[in-house]
């Protein structure tokens, strides 16, 4: 059983849960820091802590684009971070094929917080010229949450592939519908 | 690891550039794009599964090589530019070890059953 839980091909599991355990911590660490932030947006805080930059803080947390939507982006990140450590921690040592869904979910969120990270701070030096020190670090962390979330995603996308090829539909094999999972081994 | 490690600094390095040799403008505003998406590609490729990611980052090289010459850079932006882009894209072209294996990677999923039977065999 417990050779069962590593993907066809594989050296290893990419779903092991106390790898993923790390993966929660750092994104309840990125939801603490997008928390804060979007307190001081919201002015429930007058001050933000910046220890290198200045005034870059404000300039960068108080510029038009972070308060182009109804509410702060940071306010956005938190519930990002909060969904990503939702669906870090959810489901078993085989979520990869016993939930492709979830996994791939997870992927797509990690990924896409990952890229308005980097945009951010493509924004925040190249067009404000001024840095936000816990803006850095959020992005930091979720742009280092994609290279280890994304090998679930492959077992889960090769999981899929090999089920549909079995004759089982592409639908079925994502949402892990498949009685006989045993059938493989 | 190294190249990886490497690259990351330099992409960092890009960021702070600007500030530290003291320019402005166009050389500014391109390189604090170009920094933040090479460190940012460096972090990614760090793990094996997203490895390939490193190919953006020999991009990022070839357009620091060239960038001087299109959007006419001057004195020192010229040095540090054409020197980052160098070794960016010798780190990024260096493929570092692979210790594990995952199933035919990315590109199983385009390809044929058979031949993914194949090369899970060898």
């Amino acid at each position: 059983m417990r050779n069962g839980s590593i993907p066809p091909g594989w050296s290893y599991n990419p779903s092991r849960c106390i790898e993923r355990l790390i993966l929660v911590l750092l994104a309840l660490a990125g939801f603490g820091i997008a928390l804060y932030l979007s307190l001081y947006q919201w002015a429930v805080f007058s001050t933000v802590w910046e220890p290198f930059f200045g005034a870059g803080s404000q300039n960068v947390l108080h510029s038009q684009l972070l308060h182009a939507l109804p509410v702060p982006d940071s306010a956005l990140g938190a519930l990002g971070y909060l969904i990503e450590a939702v669906l870090g921690g959810a489901g078993g040592n085989e979520r990869w094929r016993a939930q492709p869904w979830l996994v791939i979910f997870y992927g797509l969120t990690v990924a896409s917080l990952a890229l308005v990270s980097i945009l951010l701070v493509i924004f925040q030096s190249a067009f404000l010229n001024a840095w936000c020190t816990l803006c850095l670090a959020s992005a930091a962390i979720s742009i280092n949450l994609v290279g280890p979330v994304m090998d679930e995603v492959l077992a889960g996308l090769q999981h899929i592939k090999r089920e549909s090829a079995l004759g089982d539909s592409l639908w079925r094999a994502f949402w892990g519908l498949k009685p006989n999972v045993a059938a493989n081994h | 690891m190294l190249p990886r490690i490497i690259n990351l600094i330099l992409g960092v390095w890009l960021m702070a550039a600007p500030a530290v040799l003291e320019y402005a403008g166009a050389a500014r505003t391109n390189d604090r794009i170009a920094g933040p998406l090479a460190a940012s590609c460096a972090l990614i490729a760090a793990w094996e599964i997203t490895r390939a990611l490193r190919m953006v980052n020999a991009m990022i090289g070839i357009w620091l090589l060239i960038a001087p010459w299109l959007v006419a850079f001057s004195g020192i932006n010229v040095a540090n530019s054409t020197l980052v882009g160098f070794l960016l894209l010798g780190c990024a072209l260096t493929r570092g070890r692979i210790r594990h294996s995952f199933g035919g990677g990315w590109k199983s999923l385009w390809e044929s059953r058979r031949r993914r039977s194949q090369t899970n065999a060898e």
